[in-house]
């Protein structure tokens, strides 16, 4: 991707999150998320169907074993 | 003192049988690193106190009579993102320096401390483990005992230099993407990464909440499975805790691999190891009578995604200080902190969807093999300061690099014994390969391990400082 669009990017979305950015670590980062990008490209390949959900650990509580009590409610 | 055997089962065992005290024992270990830390530079703090109280508690309870722990008397230290009730948790930062002190001690420090070991100290690491070599600007690169011109590996790099120096047979590492396997490999000693979920994290300063991983890395197979062993326990307030038993590995060590289909990793991992990494895991693979040439799936994808993860959940977590003091944080890695918090959401989100398809391809690989090898690294210790690496004609940013052959394995969870081997070419430095098995299957890495042991392959070499 074309350096100025990252830098550009870089530049708002450090302002959209309150992040001070001086020029010379402002160079840095986008030098960074330049190389991430091109491994984002390469992620870009694999096939994903809408069905493929992310691999992230949530659980809304402990699982209930039976005969909890509650079916007795 | 009588010479005991710098191994945590051998000590264990003479404190047992009364032939040492596990406070000559701590001693030992205290006046080592009181010798060498100046040159490896492997502890960050010693807990000298608490480490004889602690001794003098096991040889009481020898006094007594009563049955000793598993690990009794044998001297240990933790990585400095392990909580140590009374210390600040430092995690190789600045900016931590300015936290209270922990209350309590982290879960893995408890049960190491039920089994009998003796904690003597906190270890240098990369600053918030964001890195492959230990060269920590705030407290000083870690050197590697085995020539101290180079890196110990990181980010557990004070881990690996002080089993390597002789300080301690045992010590406590996480692992991201390679943070135990990396050091273990550059330092040649035995080390662990567990299945992700096996062990609790609860009590350690996080990186990466959907990749850390705790382990053990030792001087000997037979310590760091009993290791191991004694830092097993379902913890249902670690959400990131899966296990639901203890499952010792001690038990079937040498139960040999007969009947186990055993391969060596082809394809990505053959590219990005260089000449002398490829002939340690060939000469692994020659003696375990592996087939070669197998694929591993997504690899180099696996990499990105892992990557992408990495970045974005570290720089999230941190985003607050690098808000208001970003110049505190380590000059090596602090712009990748605030590139991973700027990533745009998509990246991280398609990584995370890739995860779940790649776990499933992976498992599907381990039907048709028990175990399979790759090197840890993919070259030997390189020099401190070191740039740029050259793999197979290919220039990689050295620092990021190291981590080449252990991120796609850890992306997927799977459990790793690092075996340290010393191939032709390295100038005498060592390096680790991986003992990969499918998740749960701790079991059947620390038995192919032990076949190389008694091959007389895999091994640690003293160092004299």
């Amino acid at each position: 991707m074309d350096n100025a669009k990252i830098a550009a990017y870089v530049d708002s979305t450090a302002a959209m999150l309150g992040l001070p950015l001086p020029p010379e670590r402002a160079a840095r980062v986008v030098a960074h998320l330049q190389r991430t990008a091109a491994m984002a490209a390469l992620l870009d390949t694999a096939p994903l169907a809408p069905h493929d959900e992310p691999a992230e650990i949530y659980s809304p509580a402990a699982f209930l074993p039976l005969n909890d009590g509650r079916s007795q409610l | 003192m009588k010479i005991i055997a710098f191994d945590a089962a051998a000590m264990a065992t003479a404190v047992a049988a009364g032939e040492v005290s596990a406070r000559e024992l701590v001693d030992a270990s205290l006046a080592s690193i009181a010798v060498t830390n100046g040159q490896v530079n492997a502890f960050t703090e010693t807990t000298q106190d608490r480490a004889r109280a602690e001794a003098d508690a096991v040889d009481a309870q020898r006094a007594r009579g009563e049955v000793l722990g598993p690990l009794a008397g044998v001297p240990y230290a933790v990585k400095n993102l392990f909580e140590i009730k009374g210390l600040t948790t430092l995690a190789g930062s600045k900016v931590n320096q300015g936290l209270p002190a922990a209350s309590a001690d982290a879960m893995l420090i408890t049960q190491m401390k039920t089994a009998g070991a003796v904690l003597v100290g906190a270890l240098n690491m990369d600053e918030y483990a964001y890195g492959f070599t230990t060269e920590n600007t705030h407290y000083g690169p870690c050197h590697n005992p085995h020539d101290l011109s180079r890196v110990a590996g990181g980010s557990s790099g004070g881990s690996g230099a002080a089993v390597a120096a002789g300080q301690v047979p045992v010590t406590l590492g996480s692992d991201t993407n390679g943070s135990i396997r990396v050091p273990s490999s550059l330092c040649g000693i035995w080390g662990l990464k567990p299945t992700f979920g096996r062990l609790s994290r609860r009590g350690t300063y996080p990186f990466v909440h959907s990749l850390d991983h705790l382990g053990p890395m030792a001087s000997s197979l037979a310590g760091l499975g009993l290791a191991y062993d004694a830092l097993q326990q379902p913890d249902p307030l670690d959400p990131g805790c899966h296990a639901l038993r203890v499952q010792p590995v001690s038990p079937s060590l040498h139960r040999g691999t007969a009947g186990l289909r055993i391969g060596v990793l082809g394809g990505y991992f053959h590219d990005n190891a260089g000449p002398e990494a490829r002939a340690a895991v060939a000469l692994a693979g020659r003696t375990l009578d592996a087939q070669s040439d197998v694929t591993w799936p997504d690899a180099a994808l696996a990499r990105a995604a892992a990557f992408i993860i990495t970045a974005s959940e570290g720089g999230s977590l941190h985003l607050g200080d690098l808000r208001t003091r970003a110049d505190d944080f380590e000059p090596l890695s602090v712009d990748r902190f605030i590139a991973g918090a700027l990533q745009p959401v998509d990246w991280y989100l398609r990584a995370q969807r890739f995860r779940r398809v790649y776990r499933d391809k992976v498992n599907t690989l381990f039907q048709d093999w028990d175990v399979l090898l790759t090197p840890a690294t993919p070259v030997s210790a390189t020099v401190i300061g070191t740039e740029w690496l050259d793999i197979n004609g290919v220039r990689q940013p050295c620092r990021a690099a190291m981590g080449l052959l252990t991120q796609p394995i850890s992306f997927a969870g799977c459990p790793v014994v690092t075996a340290p081997m010393w191939p032709a070419g390295t100038g005498g430095l060592p390096i680790g390969v991986q003992i990969i098995a499918a998740p749960w299957r701790e079991d059947l890495a620390f038995r192919v391990a032990q076949v190389l042991g008694d091959a007389g392959i895999a091994h640690v070499q003293p160092v004299t400082l």
